[in-house]
C-alpha cells in the first residue's frame, strides 16, 4: 500500500515543475514595515482611501510573489559545455538555457556549488552557492548562452554541481530562486611546468635521441590527408599547388619513438610536480609531431599522436590517483 | 545580488513620480517649502543629465550645504508651524526631507527607501483630498513608483519604458480584486488609535457661529456642497426648506453672535409637532463645528451620532464635525416652540446701546400705530415689500450705522440684511425676537434624487416670540423677494455666476454643463457614501446585506481568508499558467496546416509532412510547388538544417493562400 503511494508520489514529483522557492529580500520587510505604518495612519485618521492604498500595496506584494515566481517558471537548462583546462587556468562553462515561456525572463543571477551537502537540513543545502554571472534577459522561446568561469584549484575532476538561478526581478522585494542538479565535470590537467629536456625512454642518450629527433625529418612523401592527422604535417605548398589535401609523410626509425615514462621523473620530487613535467612533456612532443606513449604506473599509452591522442594522455595524467 | 548601484534612468524614474506626488501639495503648503523641494530636484536633474556633483563622500562642501539647507528648513518650520508634529507640518518636512534624500540617493537602500517614502506621500495627499480626480492621479504616482522599483531592478536596462509601464501597471491592475476584498471584509476600527493633531482637519468654508452684516456673501460666491439630503417618501415644498443653523441673539450692532454657550443652562426646548412627517438622511460635509443642519425641528434626536437640542433649538453634535457625517432624522415643519414660556426673553429684546436712532425712532412710530404685534410685523413687511427695497447679492458697502443705512439709504441686500434689520426693528418694539442663521432651498440633482443644498443656499431669517404662541419664523427676505424662497436661489442667480463665462451665453451649453454637473455631483455622492464612509457602521450594514450574520471580526477574518485564498488562487493561475509556447517552427507549419484544412485536408497524426504535402498536391494540382517549398523548408528547420531561416518558411506561408482548382 505504501509502496504503490510512493510510486505514485514519485511519478507526480517527476511530473510537476521544477520546485521556485521564494523568501522576501531585506527590502521586502522594509516594504511590510512602511506599510504597517501607513495602515496605522490610516487608520488614526479614518481615512477611507489611506486603507484602499494600503491594501492595494499589500496586494501588489502579493502579486509581486507571482511575478517572482514566474520569473523562473519553466526555464530549462538545455545543455552544459566547458573544453578540458589545465591547473590554474580558468575554466569557462557554457550553459544554454531555453525559455518556453511567451514572456521574457529578467535580470537572472547565476550561482553553483560544486559540492553538494547530503546534509536533510535545508538551510545547509541552500547555503555555499557561490555567484558567478548576471543573465539580464533571456528572451521568450529562445536559448540564450551564458557562460561562468570557473577557478581551477587542483588537478582531476572540478564538478559543476547544482546550478541555481535566482532572482529578484520585478520589483526586489522577493529572491526567488531554483536549482538545476547537474553531473557535469571539467577536466582539470596538470599545470605545464618543468625544466627537464624530453627524455628518450629507450635508454638512448640525450645526444642521440636529438639525432633521432632529427631524423624524424627524412621526408618520405604524401599521402592523402585523413581527420585527424596534426595540422602541421599537412603540405601546405602542395595544397596551394593543386587544391588536395595531403600529408607529409616521414620516416622515422621505431626506436626513435618516445615513451614519456614516470621513471624519467626521479630527479623531480612531489607528484603534482612529476605529472606538471610529464605533462609538459607531452604538449612538446606533440608540438615537434613526435609520435609518443605515456607510461605511468598504473597506465600505459601506446604511440601515437594528433589531439585525440594527447587528450588520452592528459586524462591519464589529470586522473592519475586523483580523488 | 551583485552589488551595484541604481542607473541613473531609474532615478530620472524616481524624480518624476516623487514630483507628481508632491505636486498636490504645492497647492497648499507655504512656497518656500515647494521650493526647497524643487531645488533639490533641480540638483538631482543637473547631475542626472549633466552629471554635476552630488554630496558625497568627494564632495564634502557639498554634503555641507545639503545639510545647511535641512537645518535652515527646520528652523523655518519650526517658526512657520511652531511644531513639526502636526498634519501640515509634517507633511512639509516629509516634501522637503524627500527633495534632501533624493540629491542623496546612491546605493540600493537609498533607492528603495525613498521609493517607500514615495508611496508614503500618496497616502498624506488622501489627509487633504479624497476626491476622484485625486484618486487616479494617485493611482498614476503609484504606478510611477511601481516602475521605479521595476527600473532599479533592470540595471542593463533591458526593458523599455513603455514595456516597464505596461508591467507596473499590469501588476497592479491584477492586485486590484484583493485589494477590494481587503478593503470591504477588513475589519474597521472606529476612533483614532492615538490623538490627532490639531490641525488634522483643516477649517472649511460654511456657516460660521456669527454673522457680520456681508459675510454671507462670500458663502453666496461657493459652489461647495454643503450637505445632501435623501428623503425618504415625500419632499416639503420648496419654500418650507429651511434648514436651521445656528441661531444669534447678541449683536453690538454690527455683528451678531450666539448665546454664549457655557452660561445655557440645560433646558431642552418645549416642542409641540403637528402636520406632515418627513423622513429624510442627511449627508453632512465637515465643517468644523458642532451644528447639525436639520428641516427646521426634527422630532426627535439622530440615531447614530451623539446629538442633543440646545435650548434655543439647534441640533448639536456632541463632537465638531470633522469628517463627512450621516444621520437620519424626522421633522415636521409645523409645530410650537416655547409656546408658554421662553427663558431668554432679556436676551431676545437687547438692543446695543447708541446705534440705529433712525430705526429705533420708526419702530416707536409704527407699534403705536398697531393694535397687536401681528399686525405690527405685518407693517414692517409691507414695508419691506412697497417701498423700493431690492434684493441684491451685490450690495453697495455700509460704512456706517449699518442698519439706519440700509433701512433708509441703500435699500439694497440680500437675507442678512432684512434678517438683520428686521429683528433690530421686532426688539425696538419689545417683540422678542432672534436671527436663526441656515440654509434655505436645495436642488434635486434628477440623477439620485439627492436634494443637494450648496453654500450659496445659505440664508439668514428672523424668529419672533409671540405669547401663546411661541417661536414664529418670519422670513423678510420673502417680502422682498418671493423667487429667493420659493425657487431657491441658483435660479435667481444671474448665469455668469453659476457657470463659466464661455458657456454661460449659449442656452445649449449651459444646460449641457448642467447635465454634466449633475451626472459628476452623482458619482460625487455614491463616493462618498460608499466609499469614502466606508468605515466601522457601513462595514456592518454592508456586509449584513451581503448575508453575513451579525458580522465581528472573527467571521470577517473567516470571510477575508476563504475568499482572498480563491481569488488570490485565480489570479495566480493567470499569471503563472501559460500554455507552453510549441517551437515557432511547428507553429508556422500549424498555420499551414490550418489553411489547408479548409480544402477537407486534415493532417492525420500518424501522417508524416511529407506523406500529407503529397496528398495535399494531389488535392490542389495547382499548389503542388508551394506545398512542397513549405514541407521542405520545414523539415529542413524541424531537423537543424541551416539551409533556411524561420523567416523564409514564415514568408512562403504567409504569402500561401490556397484556392480551389479552376
Amino acid at each position: 500500500m505504501i509502496q504503490t503511494l510512493r510510486h505514485y508520489y514519485q511519478r507526480f514529483e517527476q511530473r510537476r515543475n521544477r520546485r521556485i522557492y521564494i523568501v522576501p529580500t531585506r527590502f521586502g520587510a522594509v516594504f511590510v514595515a512602511f506599510l504597517l505604518l501607513m495602515l496605522l495612519g490610516a487608520i488614526n485618521y479614518s481615512n477611507s482611501l489611506g486603507h484602499l492604498l494600503v491594501f492595494l500595496l499589500v496586494s501588489l506584494g502579493n502579486t509581486a510573489m507571482l511575478y517572482s515566481n514566474r520569473n523562473l517558471a519553466k526555464l530549462e537548462l538545455k545543455h552544459v559545455h566547458a573544453e578540458n583546462v589545465f591547473l590554474d587556468q580558468q575554466a569557462t562553462v557554457q550553459l544554454v538555457f531555453f525559455n518556453p515561456n511567451n514572456y521574457h525572463c529578467h535580470q537572472i543571477d547565476i550561482a553553483n556549488k560544486p559540492e553538494q551537502s547530503a546534509s536533510r537540513n535545508f538551510f545547509k543545502r541552500m547555503a555555499g552557492y557561490i555567484p558567478r554571472q548576471s543573465a539580464s534577459l533571456l528572451e521568450s522561446t529562445k536559448t540564450t548562452t551564458a557562460h561562468i568561469n570557473i577557478n581551477t584549484t587542483r588537478r582531476g575532476k572540478e564538478t559543476l554541481g547544482s546550478i541555481r538561478l535566482s532572482s529578484e526581478f520585478p520589483l526586489g522585494l522577493f529572491f526567488s530562486w531554483t536549482y538545476f542538479p547537474t553531473t557535469f565535470e571539467v577536466l582539470v590537467y596538470p599545470k605545464p611546468e618543468g625544466r627537464l629536456p624530453l627524455p628518450n625512454s629507450n635508454g638512448i642518450s640525450h645526444k642521440q635521441s636529438l639525432k633521432q629527433q632529427k631524423g624524424l625529418d627524412d621526408f618520405a612523401g604524401f599521402s592523402s590527408y585523413r581527420a585527424g592527422e596534426p595540422i602541421h604535417s599537412i603540405a601546405w605548398k602542395a595544397l596551394a599547388r593543386d587544391d588536395v589535401l595531403r600529408t607529409k609523410q616521414f620516416s622515422s626509425p621505431l626506436d626513435g619513438r618516445l615513451i614519456l615514462s614516470w621513471q624519467d621523473t626521479n630527479s623531480i620530487s612531489g607528484t603534482e610536480a612529476r605529472l606538471s613535467q610529464l605533462c609538459q612533456w607531452i604538449l612538446e612532443a606533440e608540438k615537434s609531431g613526435l609520435s609518443y606513449g605515456l607510461s605511468l604506473p598504473n597506465t600505459n599509452i601506446n604511440f601515437g599522436y594528433g589531439e585525440s591522442h594527447q587528450r588520452q594522455c592528459l586524462t591519464a595524467l589529470a586522473l592519475y590517483h586523483a580523488d | 545580488m551583485l552589488t551595484k548601484l541604481p542607473t541613473k534612468n531609474a532615478i530620472k524614474w524616481l524624480m518624476l513620480g516623487l514630483t507628481m506626488g508632491t505636486l498636490p501639495h504645492f497647492l497648499h503648503q507655504p512656497v518656500w517649502v515647494s521650493f526647497v523641494f524643487i531645488f533639490a530636484l533641480a540638483w538631482r536633474a543637473m547631475n542626472a543629465w549633466y552629471s554635476w556633483p552630488l554630496p558625497s563622500k568627494q564632495h564634502l562642501f557639498l554634503r555641507f550645504i545639503q545639510l545647511a539647507i535641512a537645518a535652515i528648513a527646520l528652523i523655518a518650520l519650526l517658526f512657520s508651524y511652531g511644531t513639526t508634529i502636526g498634519r501640515d507640518a509634517g507633511v512639509a518636512m516629509l516634501c522637503m526631507m524627500l527633495g534632501l534624500k533624493l540629491v542623496e540617493v546612491h546605493n540600493f537602500r537609498d533607492f528603495y527607501v525613498t521609493t517607500f517614502l514615495g508611496y508614503f506621500v500618496v497616502i498624506t495627499n488622501f489627509f487633504y483630498s479624497q476626491s476622484i480626480p485625486m484618486v487616479i492621479w494617485m493611482f498614476a504616482v503609484v504606478s510611477i513608483m511601481t516602475s521605479c522599483l521595476i527600473k532599479v531592478n533592470d540595471p542593463s536596462d533591458q526593458i523599455p519604458p513603455r514595456k516597464m509601464l505596461k508591467l507596473a501597471n499590469r501588476m497592479l491592475l491584477q492586485s486590484i480584486p484583493v485589494m477590494l476584498l481587503l478593503f470591504v471584509l477588513f475589519p474597521r476600527i472606529s476612533g483614532s488609535l492615538w490623538g490627532l493633531p490639531q490641525d488634522a482637519h483643516s477649517a472649511t468654508t460654511g456657516m460660521s457661529n456669527s454673522m457680520t452684516l456681508g459675510k454671507i456673501s462670500n458663502l453666496i460666491q461657493s459652489d461647495e456642497i454643503a450637505f445632501r439630503v435623501k428623503f425618504d417618501g415625500e419632499l416639503p415644498p420648496p419654500a418650507e426648506r429651511y434648514w436651521r443653523g445656528p441661531v444669534l441673539w447678541q449683536t453690538d450692532g454690527t455683528t451678531w453672535k450666539e448665546l454664549n454657550r457655557n452660561e445655557q443652562t440645560a433646558i431642552t426646548p418645549n416642542l409641540n409637532f403637528k402636520g406632515v412627517e418627513y423622513h429624510y438622511e442627511v449627508t453632512l460635509e465637515p465643517h468644523n463645528e458642532h451644528w447639525l443642519f436639520a428641516l427646521d425641528y426634527p422630532n426627535q434626536l439622530p440615531k447614530k451620532l451623539g446629538a442633543h437640542f440646545s435650548s434655543d433649538g439647534q441640533l448639536r453634535s456632541n463632537d465638531a464635525i470633522k469628517q463627512r457625517q450621516q444621520y437620519q432624522l424626522s421633522s415636521q415643519t409645523q409645530f410650537q416652540f416655547n409656546a408658554l414660556d421662553e427663558p431668554y426673553l432679556d436676551e431676545a429684546l437687547s438692543l446695543p446701546n447708541n446705534h440705529h436712532p433712525k430705526t429705533q425712532a420708526l419702530a416707536k412710530k409704527w407699534i403705536k400705530q398697531s393694535n397687536t404685534p401681528r399686525q405690527y410685523i405685518n407693517t414692517v413687511l409691507q414695508h419691506f415689500n412697497q417701498e423700493n427695497f431690492y434684493y441684491s447679492l451685490t450690495p453697495p458697502p455700509l460704512p456706517g450705522d449699518a442698519i439706519d443705512d440700509f433701512l433708509f439709504q441703500t435699500r439694497r441686500g440680500f437675507c442678512e440684511h432684512y434678517a438683520a434689520s428686521f429683528t433690530i426693528l421686532m426688539r425696538a418694539a419689545d417683540i422678542p425676537a432672534r436671527v436663526v442663521t441656515g440654509y434655505q432651498g436645495g436642488e434635486i440633482n434628477p440623477v439620485n434624487d439627492f436634494l443637494v443644498v450648496r453654500q450659496r443656499d445659505a440664508h439668514a431669517w428672523t424668529e419672533v416670540w409671540l405669547k401663546d404662541e411661541g417661536w414664529i419664523r418670519v422670513d423678510p427676505t420673502a417680502a422682498v423677494s418671493q423667487e429667493r424662497i420659493e425657487q431657491g436661489i441658483t435660479d435667481i442667480m444671474p448665469t455668469n455666476m453659476r457657470a463659466p463665462f464661455f458657456i454661460a451665453p449659449s442656452r445649449q451649453l449651459f444646460d449641457l454643463w448642467l447635465t454634466v454637473n449633475n451626472n459628476w455631483n452623482a458619482v460625487n455622492n455614491a463616493w462618498n457614501l460608499w466609499v469614502l464612509a466606508y468605515g466601522p457602521e457601513l462595514q456592518k450594514d454592508f456586509l449584513k446585506r451581503l448575508g453575513m450574520q451579525n458580522p465581528d471580526w472573527q467571521k470577517m477574518a473567516t470571510w477575508l481568508a476563504i475568499s482572498i485564498a480563491t481569488v488570490f488562487s485565480l489570479i495566480a493561475i493567470s499569471v503563472l499558467y501559460q500554455r507552453k509556447h510549441p517551437d515557432p517552427v511547428t507553429h508556422l507549419y500549424q498555420t499551414f496546416c490550418q489553411k489547408l484544412s479548409k480544402y477537407d485536408l486534415q493532417r492525420q497524426t500518424s501522417e508524416g509532412p511529407l506523406n500529407f504535402a503529397v496528398r495535399a498536391s494531389k488535392a490542389l494540382p495547382h499548389h503542388e510547388k508551394d506545398i512542397n517549398t513549405i514541407t521542405q523548408r520545414y523539415i529542413d528547420l524541424h531537423y537543424g538544417k541551416q539551409t533556411t531561416s524561420i523567416n523564409d518558411l514564415k514568408t512562403v506561408i504567409n504569402a500561401f493562400k490556397p484556392k480551389k482548382a479552376p
